[in-house]
This record gives C-alpha cells, structure tokens and sequence, in this order.
C-alpha cells in the first residue's frame, strides 16, 4: 500500500477544535454582535406575584431621551398570538402564556412592558418611568396553596389549578404489597433550582420590510423549535423567519423554550424597524428564566426478605409555576416521571400518579436530566430504606434488584425499553475503584475519631436521545445534518443541533472524518442557522451526539457512496471493487494508489461529463437519524462526605463515578460533560435554591443569595467507563449529556444519612441540604425522630 | 441591571472631597473601592445624584506604625492589608481576616475606609475593628473627630458619620507578645458573605486570662463584642471547660437575625460554634508563640 | 475647583497596550466601555454583582472586576483584557495553551476570566499545590467543567511557565 490508513478517530482523545476562539475572547456571543443602528430593550417586570393589571402608562418613559419605543400587554391583542402549550392528556388545562402580561400578572418578574432607547441603560431609565396600577390577588406561592379548595383559579376556564393529572399502573402492586415481607413509606422534597448559564437569555431581531424576513438572533438551544412558534405568535409564514443561534454561554435546558422576551422583541424591531437587541441581566435570569426542579414525591415500597422489591407506589407533585411553557409544556417533569422511577431495578409492580400544578411562581421548564434527579432520588432512597430495614449493605441491595445484562432489551414496567446497559458491571466497578471495603473501613476509623464520614451509592439507568411518540406537541426523535464535500475534497457539515459547550464542533467532525477517511481539519462543522441547515430540533436531552452524530454519519455515508460510485466509474473498475481508504479511492487488492477524495470531487462538480448523462455533480448529502425509542446510559457513582456536626457543613471526600454511555466519540469530552453534569447536581443538592416566601417574592435573585459551586466546594471526579455500544445507532453511542447531574441528589442524600447514622437514625429527604437543614437531620436523629 | 444617572467628580484632595461632600449633602456618595456600593448601584437600589470618587486621595493610602497602635489609611485595599508585613506584625488577626474578604479581585480594589462605612454587619473589618477596640478617625466640613469602632455602627448599613464626613483612617491597637488571636467564620462558599463570624483576642499571664475580646460579626444588625462571654474568661484558666462556656453565654446572650443564610437559631448555634474555634485558636497561637 | 461631571467624562487610558482617549459618561461601567465602544468583547458580563468573575480584567497589573469599574475612573490607568495575551491561535499563553490542552473550558463564557486570573496567581505563585489553585480561582464560577480540568490546566501551566525562560513576552 503506497497511501496511510487514517486511524479512527472515533474514540480518540482529539483536542477540540472550537477552543482558540473562545480563549482568545473572540468567540461571538449573543451580546458581541453589533448590527448597525441597533437599539436596546428593558422590560419592566411585576413587582406582585398575582396581581390584576389596572393600567399601564408609557407616556413619560416615552417622553424620556433616548427612548424610541414602547410596548405593554394591550399593544399586543390581535397582533401577536399567546404562546399556548399543551400536552395531549385527558383533562389537560391550557394556559396562554402573553408575550407582556395583559390585564393580570401571574408571577412577580413576568414582563409586564418593554421599553427601546439608544443603549441599555436608557432602556432602564424608560422602564422605570413606566407607570402600571396593579390590584394585588391572593399570591398562591405553592402548590399546597394552590390546591387549597378556597384558592382563586390561576386560568380562566380552569376547574381546579392543575394543568395536568394523569397515572399509570403496571403488574399487580396491591397484591405485590399485600404479600410483601415489609413496605415502608416516605415523602422527599427538592427544592426548586435551575440550571444557571453564566451568559443569561438574550436576542436581537431585525426586520427586514422589503423581503418582509424577520431574524432573529438568540441565545438559544434550539433555533428551529423557535422559528416554528415565532411564525405561529407573529403570524408569520415560516420561511420568512429566521433563527440564529450563535455562540452560546451554557445552556443546561433553561435556553431551550421560546421566551415572551423573544416575541416582544421581534415585534419591537417590526415597529421601529430597527435591530432591537435584549441581553438579560442576572436578576431578570433568576425571576424570569423559567426555574426547575420543584418536586414533591411520596412513595411507598414493598420489599421481600431477601431485599428484593417487589412494588412501588408513587405520587409525583410538580410545582410548574404559572405557564405551561413551549415546547415542553407543564406536563414535563411530571409525565416523564410516570415512566422513570422504576429506574434501573427489576421492578414489576408500580403505580404512579402525577400532577402539574399551576402557582404564582416562574413557569418551570426544562433543566439537564428533566425529572431524572427527582426520580433517582426516590427510587435510590427507596433502596437505601430497605437495606436499612434489612440490615443489608446498601450495595448488596441494589446488587439483588438491578436489572442483569442478559435480560436486555428489557421492557420496564412502564413501559421503557431499555437497550442495553451495564447496571451491575457499572456498581461491582465502581465499588472497586474506589475500594468500597476499604472506605468502610476509613469511614469506621473515623467514626472511632468522633468523624461523622458517611458513604453513598447510586446506580441509575437514563434514556438518551428520547422519543415521546405520545403526549408531548413535539415529537423530538431525530435530528438531521448536511453533508457537502467541494471540489476540493473538504467537508463542510451542517447540524440541525446546536452546540454550546459540548465540543460538536469536535465529535462530530471527528464521526464525519472516519466516514471519509479525511483529516478532521478538512471538515468544517456549522449550526445554528435554520436558513442554512436542514430542519433540525435542537441540543438538549442528551442527544446531539446520538441523534446528529447519528444523522452526520448517515449523510456522510451517503457522500462516501457518491464518491465510491464516482471513483470506480473514472477509474473504469465495478462499485463493488472499490474503497474509500486514507482520503482516496482505491481498488481493493490493486496496490495501485487510486483517485484522491479531491480529485474525483473535482471532477463530479468540474467535468460533469466524465460521467453518465444524468448523475448528479452535487457530492452532498442530508441525513436523518431516529433514535425509535432512544438509547440508554448507565452509571454508578460512590461518594464519601464528611459532615461537620456544629455547622452542618457538608465536605466532599471522594467522588468515584463508573459511566458507560456506549462507545464514545471522545473520552475526554465525555469526561468532561461528566464532571459537569455532577458539578451541577451538588449544586442542586448542596447549595442552589430559589426561595420564595409566602408572598410569592423571590427571595434569591442574585449570586449573593443563590450559590452555586465554585472549585473550593467541588472536589476532583475520578472517573472510568465501561462502553457497552448502543444497538439502536450507527455510531454505537449514547447520551451523556445529562447523566452526570442525575444521581448527586439521591448519593448525598444518602451519604449525609449515612454520616449521621452514630447519632441516630433519620431518614434524610428534603433538599438542597444546607448545612442548617443538615442540623436540622441531626437534631431529628440525636432525638431519636428517624 | 446598568446603575441610574449620576454626577462624578473626583477630587484630589481631602479638602475638596469634604467640600463638594458638604455642596451635595445626601444626594453624594463617596466612592471608594466600589466594591459593596456598585453592585447596589447596578441594581438601582443605590441611586446616588453625584458620586464623589476619592481613589485619587493618595494622602489616604497610608500604614503608620506607631509603639502600641498602627493607623491605617482609608484608601489602603484590602489586599494590601491582608498582604503588608507591616500590618501582619501590628495585628495579624486584621490582616487575617482581611484575606477572607470576598475574592482576590475585589480585595485588589475593596478599601478599609470604604468597608467600615458600608458598615455590613457580614463584613470582616467592622467586626475585627469592634472586636479589636480601633479608632475611626473621621474628617468632616467642621474639622475632624474620632469614633470608637463600637459607637460608629449604628444599624445594618447605617454608621455615625455625617453626611459629610469621611473616615480617613482606622487606628488598631497592636497586638502584644502577651496576646493570642482568632478569627473564624462560616461561610456557605469560599469568598460568600459570612453567616456568622467570630473573633477574639485574649491575653494569658502565667496560665490565666487576664484580658479577653471576643467580638462576633453577622449575628446581629452591627458587629459586636460579647463582654458576657469575655467575663466568663477573665481570671478562669486557660482551659477548654472555659472556652466552652464562654462560647455557650455567647450563643446565649446574641439577639441573631434571620434570613435565608440562617435562621436566628442556626445563627446562634454558628455563634457557639465559630467562638469557641476562635477562642481556641488564640489559646492555641500562644502557646504556639511560647512554645 | 473640582469638576463635576453629569455629561461626559474626558479619559485617556491604555488598554493592551494601546492608548484610547475617549468622553464617557461617568456612569459607564468599565465592562461596557471595553466591550461596546472599544469592541473588545472578550470580556463578558454574568452578573454585574461582583460574584461570577467572568468581566476579569487587568488594571495596574491587578485583576479586578470591570462590572464595578465605572470607566471614568479610568483616567491614566492601564488596562489588559483577555484581547490583550495573544492574537495569534498559534502563539497562545501557556495558560491559554493548557486550558486548550487540557479541556479547561466548555461553552467559554467564563474563560477569558478565569485565564486572566489563572496567570496573575501564576505570576505570583510558580508552583502552586491544587488547593492553592481551586483557592486562587475561587471568585470565579465556571457553570460547564467542574473546575477539574480547569485546576489541571493551571497545574499544566505552571510546569510550562517555569519551564520558559522569562523573555517578557510569555507572561
């Protein structure tokens, strides 16, 4: 062989190639972009949780310098559509979800008018010479309040304030409890919290009135998913709108909604006929970006002698604030927990019910792992109350429930079909890696020290690159990408996803370059612009890597095809006979060195007439990939906490996670998302919590009040995979977006309980746990109130 | 949030910043570091009409070591006293506590005077200066006067000064070979605001304490020293039954606030909690010192 | 006579080495001064609250945050934004170098403050030990990586910048 066979890339530890931009401080985030004679928004935003809105006046902050327009609720009746997302449930209730509050208010920070002057801090000016005359209604700043019989209705039209309800059952869980050795029941309670970019939300729209086209430039995770309803709202035909999402600072979930901001800012730029560009600051992020995580399980379980579990029972509380929200809708968190709780054990006997009740809070959307840590949290403490009850470690328990790599496929209960997975590899590797026995032992020699080190464990199963064939407006199992070679034999690839952190720009160029056997410098990897991409759905849920990487390999192995074709027609040998090996065209078994990739795409573009009267000169291709029914990760993670009995503090030893999410396209960025997704977790389970109190006023609106992590409280991740390849894709990959921001809940959880066990016994299930909720476990524990 | 409108000046001199002071009266403020007031003036709660920048007061940015005291000029930042060996010798427990202001970043622009006039019952200065008996020197239009740090805090946010005056230095007492010091303080997240802070200073003559301050920060509206719990130390031994106890009257006697860092509860078992550490690490700094 | 300014604010200031004179008025936030007039959008916004770091930039050899500078306090200071280490992809700072090599930074928004940070304590702390470092970067929250990798790149930095003879250009 005269020519080098590339090795795989897929796998390879390939430094990203977007980084330079964004070291260099020139990558182009949404705030960097400068269109000439562009303005700036404000919006003024309720100050009441649950008000009727009296009246709005504007004539002094239009008066003011500087301020070129103004917008409230009422300006927009007939001219702009609500935003109105429903699930399809039986007796789903809808709400409208106003770009600016028409004649009631329904959280404190929802955006009531929205002011355009020369710079930002004219806009602020403007927004604060706004005049509205609120009536203050009763504020139901919970869902318990919400629920009261005596509770003012938060929709019109509704009977009760739920947007949703629905159950489901699987085997025969009152038998199940009626013969079961033992049943335990407990509540746990997450807080709300979110995911906390560090660039907040943010858009410029520009109108363009000749070729009547809108743009719209945005901060967001999915330009496409936008573009759709944007049309809807504006009554647009959709070819004329246009999303772009440019570089974006983080995105976790919280910048995957159309915001009312967006619609009133491209109806701003269509009456001013100026770019008008809102850059959301810190405090309107914690108002008003739409928060997560609320959730209020009760759950009951019967366990059999020897620690197995044979039912559980459930009832899942979702506090969704006060809008359904598109294109998730209120039945998010709540409808997807139906299917998850079962989780990774072999549970054959399970009801659940759930709801999504509505309060006068920020609307609830979509955050890394939707309602997966909630879940892991009740299934895993589920299992660490049998094992106390037993006396069982907690290890062997889980070892007896979960599901055994031979039973795959294996249908959940709910109805989940899990691909394949590692449950019990993960757990046996994990507890080696970070000697298991061995950390017993410490946490007893600690213990003897008067030390309170407590130990978790967690094994979770996660679908990645889900469908929702039911239920949901949007069914988002596939996503797309363009592949195009030119003439000179470079590939310039174009995703329907969006990358944010994730290192697209890396992976998929590096699935794209073992496809065509070229270096990965000759592939070029773009997104973000629905008018230059294929329909695409967007980056969240742990699927770009599985769905577009799917879809770029599928579209760059048409390429190849063409080029095999292509290249055996020129070099007179059959299609059969040919292969695509280091960047050329060769015969099989020829030793001749064959036709470059460049060479035969020159020709198909350049000299049509080499070829057959009809075949085509374009080298591209578009790809698909649907994921059916998803594909599924696993991990297991152990941690061991210290937790300091005056303060509460809650100190992180050792943190060991065994993930395996299929083949990987580049350890190092898996590891990355990883230690990521984990860091986020301990924030929600630790430190981060939006507070409101009774009013409905949320209490937490800066960095100040809302913590988050910073590299003082995080320790170092040790990390080592298993790969069981996917069989649902092309590539053999999973997910891994997500996972790692799974289980921190459920392991600290445990850990803390652990820690505190020599005190006494109290079963730990509200978070985040802050060092005074941790005393507070103390205190319940040394009063011997487990 | 971008800040509202407001006049700048910055003036060379003392005088001239105490004049235009007087000229605008409630509508200025001083600007020093920044570093408290900015982010307030970012969310428009704080909305001055003229703000009077005195970074450029050179005669503030002053250490004088004097036998028993050292005088710190307002515009030294906070970096510097966390950082001058000078100030470390004088009364490491400042300089200490200095470091644990915030991030090094707002240390580098955070200033003494700026810190004790923002009078945050969280910050580490106003409670290091309660706890360690300093002199604040203030320069007014009528001339010049000096406050003891226990008289200058008046309620969260709010001091003795007029309206205007400036306070141009901090005189602390050193700390002698006599005298251990500690200084701890919780905090949720490294740099984050305190939630309860305690300091202390004892002085040990052949085994017993023969002076004691132990001062506590973020438990009530103004920093402030426990005399109760310092009682319980003077003529006891130096001994942790009496650490202990001294720590327990403090928890006892504190009226704490509440809010979403702590419940007055939780900040009165903070209290216990951070006293005790710093009375034990002055004990332990003597012996250390001795040793 | 004190100048008392409601208009416009008179400034000449370096930044990167380049000297800018400019009318600013006093309410101007540093951040928006290099970023909007001077077009050095490098240097990002995430909380104008003084806690997430990510508006790090250089004043006086001194990093601080530009979110709580008003940029007429500007007036004779010296400026260095992230702009300001290199303009070449190839010719990176060892710091910005390591954090590449070493997967320091996911969506980006955080790291031109966090590289500015990581090579001032460099600067002042050659060898540091990884609590030191997690200490340094403290003030500085990074949403995407965990800190890890960030803390294995400023380790990775440190080893490249003792290895470097000091030439006035690398640091």
């Amino acid at each position: 062989m005269n020519h080098r066979k590339q090795p795989k890339l897929l796998g390879a530890r390939v430094r990203r190639v977007e980084d330079p931009r964004f070291l260099m401080g020139k990558a182009r985030y949404i705030e960097d972009i400068e269109l000439p004679g562009v303005i700036d928004a404000a919006f003024v935003r309720s100050p009441f949780a649950h008000a009727e809105i009296l009246s709005v006046d504007l004539s002094e902050a239009l008066a003011a310098p500087g301020v070129i327009a103004a917008l409230h609720g009422q300006d927009l009746l007939g001219r702009v559509k609500p935003t109105v997302c429903d699930a399809i449930s039986d007796g789903w209730q809808s709400s409208e979800f106003p770009a600016l509050a028409i004649d009631r208010v329904r959280y404190a920070g929802e955006a009531v008018a929205v002011i355009a002057a020369d710079n930002r801090y004219v806009a602020e000016d403007g927004a604060a010479l706004v005049d509205v005359d609120y009536r203050p209604l009763t504020p139901l700043a919970s869902a318990e309040a919400a629920l009261e019989p005596t509770a003012p209705l938060l929709h019109e039209g509704w009977k009760d304030n739920h947007f949703y309800r629905d159950r489901l059952a699987g085997g025969d869980p009152d038998h199940a409890f009626s013969i079961a050795h033992g049943i335990l029941e407990f509540e746990v309670a997450t807080h709300r919290h979110g995911g906390i970019p560090m660039e907040g939300r943010g858009c410029i729209a520009s109108y363009d009135p000749i070729e009547r086209v809108l743009t719209l430039w945005s901060a967001t995770q999915i330009p496409h998913l936008i573009r759709s309803e944007l049309a809807i709202c504006l009554g647009l035909h959709e070819n004329r709108v246009r999303v772009i999402a440019p570089d974006v600072g983080g995105g976790f979930g919280p910048k995957s909604h159309l915001n009312p901001e967006e619609v009133a800012v491209c109806l701003l730029a269509m009456d001013t006929r100026r770019p008008v560009r809102w850059i959301e600051d810190r405090r309107e992020h914690m108002l008003a970006c739409f928060h997560s995580r609320e959730h209020y399980h009760k759950a009951k379980v019967a366990y059999a002698e020897d620690g197995r579990v044979l039912a559980l029972s459930a009832e899942v509380t979702v506090d969704c604030g006060a809008y359904s929200v598109y294109p998730w809708t209120a039945a998010l968190d709540p409808g997807m927990s139906l299917f998850i709780m079962p989780g990774p054990y072999r549970i054959r006997n399970f009801r659940c019910e759930t709801s999504a009740v509505a309060t006068n809070k920020c609307p609830y959307g979509a955050y890394r792992g939707v309602a997966r840590s909630a879940n892991c949290l009740t299934i895993e403490r589920a299992m660490d109350a049998v094992a106390d009850a037993l006396g069982m470690d907690p290890v062997e328990v889980r070892l007896r429930n979960l599901i055994r790599s031979e039973e795959f496929p294996y249908t959940s209960v709910s109805g989940f079909v899990y691909d394949n997975a590692s449950l019990i590899e993960s757990l046996k590797q994990v507890c080696a890696e970070a000697d298991y026995p061995g950390m017993r032992e410490r946490q007893r020699i600690a213990r003897g020290e008067g030390r309170l080190q407590g130990i978790g464990v967690v094994t979770f199963i996660e679908q990645t690159a889900p469908a929702v064939d039911e239920g949901a407006p949007i069914n988002f199992r596939y996503d797309s990408a363009i592949v195009r070679l030119d003439p000179s034999g470079c590939a310039t690839v174009q995703l329907g996803t969006h990358s944010h952190g994730q290192g697209h720009e890396t992976t998929i160029a590096q699935i794209v370059a073992d496809q065509l056997t070229i270096p990965m410098d000759r592939i070029r990897i773009l997104y973000g612009d629905t008018q230059q991409t294929a329909q695409g759905i967007g980056t969240f849920a742990s699927r770009t890597a599985v769905l577009a990487g799917g879809a770029a390999h599928n579209a760059s192995g048409q390429v190849k095809d063409m080029l095999l074709e292509r290249g055996a027609h020129l070099m007179e040998a059959a299609v059969e006979d040919v292969e695509l090996v280091g960047g050329r065209v060769t015969v099989r078994g020829s030793g001749t060195r064959g036709l470059s990739l460049a060479g035969v795409a020159r020709a198909t573009y350049y000299h049509p007439e080499l070829f057959p009267f009809g075949w085509s000169p374009l080298l591209e291709a578009a790809g698909t990939f649907d994921s059916g029914h998803g594909t599924y990760s696993n991990a297991s993670q152990i941690v061991l906490v210290e937790v300091d009995p005056e303060t509460g503090a809650v100190k992180i030893l050792e943190y060991h996670i065994v993930e395996d999410c299929g083949r990987m396209i580049n350890p190092t960025i898996v590891e990355g998302q990883i230690h990521g997704g984990v860091a986020q977790g301990i924030g929600g389970a630790l430190y981060e919590e939006l507070i409101y109190n009774d009013e409905g006023q949320l209490m937490t609106t800066s960095f100040m009040d809302y913590l988050i992590p910073g590299p003082t409280e995080l320790p170092d991740f040790r990390v080592s995979h298993l790969e069981t390849p996917s069989p649902t894709g092309p590539t053999g990959v999973k997910g891994v977006g997500e996972g790692g921001a799974v289980a921190p809940y459920a392991i600290l959880a445990a850990a803390v309980q652990d820690a505190i066990r020599p005190i006494g016994n109290v079963f730990v299930n509200e978070l985040p746990l802050t060092p005074e909720r941790v005393l507070r476990f103390i205190d319940q524990a040394a009063n011997g109130h487990g | 949030m971008k800040p509202a409108q407001f006049a700048y000046c910055a003036p060379r001199t003392l005088e001239e910043a105490i004049s235009l002071l007087e000229e605008h009266g409630y509508d200025a403020k001083l600007l020093a570091g920044g570093q408290s007031l900015v982010p307030l003036m970012n969310l428009r709660l704080a909305r001055p009409t003229v703000l009077v920048d005195i970074n450029r007061l050179n005669e503030l940015d002053f250490v004088e070591s004097g036998v028993d005291v050292i005088r710190i000029g307002a515009m030294t930042r906070h970096h510097a006293v966390a950082t001058s060996p000078e100030i470390r010798e004088a009364s490491p427990l400042l300089s200490h506590a200095a470091g644990h202001i915030g991030y090094r970043a707002i240390r580098h622009r955070g200033t003494m005077g700026g810190s004790l006039a923002h009078a945050d019952p969280a910050s580490e200065l106003p409670c290091i200066a309660v706890t360690q008996g300093a002199n604040i020197r203030v320069d007014g239009s009528t001339g010049g006067r000096t406050i003891r740090a226990d008289e200058l805090f008046l309620e969260q946010l709010t001091t003795a000064l007029a309206t205007d005056e400036i306070v141009t230095s901090a005189t602390f007492p050193r700390i002698r070979s006599d005298e251990g010091w500690g200084f701890r303080e919780f905090v949720r997240k490294v740099g984050d605001f305190a939630v309860v802070m305690a300091a202390s200073v004892l002085r040990v003559v052949e085994g017993r304490v023969t002076a004691a301050r132990l001062g506590l920060g973020g438990v009530e509206w103004t920093p402030r020293r426990v005399t109760e719990a310092e009682q319980v130390l003077v003529g006891s031994a130096v001994e942790p039954n009496a650490i202990e106890e001294a720590a327990r009257v403090a928890a006892e006697v504190v009226d704490p606030i509440s809010d979403i860092h702590g419940s007055a509860d939780y900040r009165r078992r903070l209290v216990f909690a951070m006293a005790r550490k710093a009375l034990q690490d002055a004990v332990g700094r003597l012996e250390v010192s001795r040793g | 006579m004190v100048d008392v300014s409601r208009q416009g604010v008179e400034i000449t200031l370096t930044v990167n080495g380049r000297k800018h004179r400019a009318q600013v008025e006093p309410r101007l936030l540093l951040a928006d001064f290099l970023r909007r007039r001077l077009g050095l959008t490098g240097t990002h916004l995430g909380c104008e609250q003084g806690v997430c770091g990510s508006c790090t930039v250089v004043v006086n050899g001194e990093t601080v945050r530009s979110c709580l500078l008003f940029a007429a306090q500007m007036d004779g200071y010296e400026v260095e934004t992230i702009e300001g280490l290199s303009d070449d992809p190839d010719l990176l700072h060892p710091v910005q170098q390591a954090f590449w090599d070493h997967h320091g930074l996911q969506c980006g928004f955080c790291t031109p403050g966090m590289v500015l940070t990581a090579r001032a304590f460099l600067e002042e702390n050659p060898e540091p030990s990884t609590p030191e470092i997690r200490e340094a970067l403290a003030g500085n929250i990074c949403r995407c990586t965990g800190y890890m990798f960030i803390v294995n790149a400023v380790k990775a930095a440190a080893e490249t910048m003792a290895r470097k003879v000091p030439d006035g250009k690398s640091s």
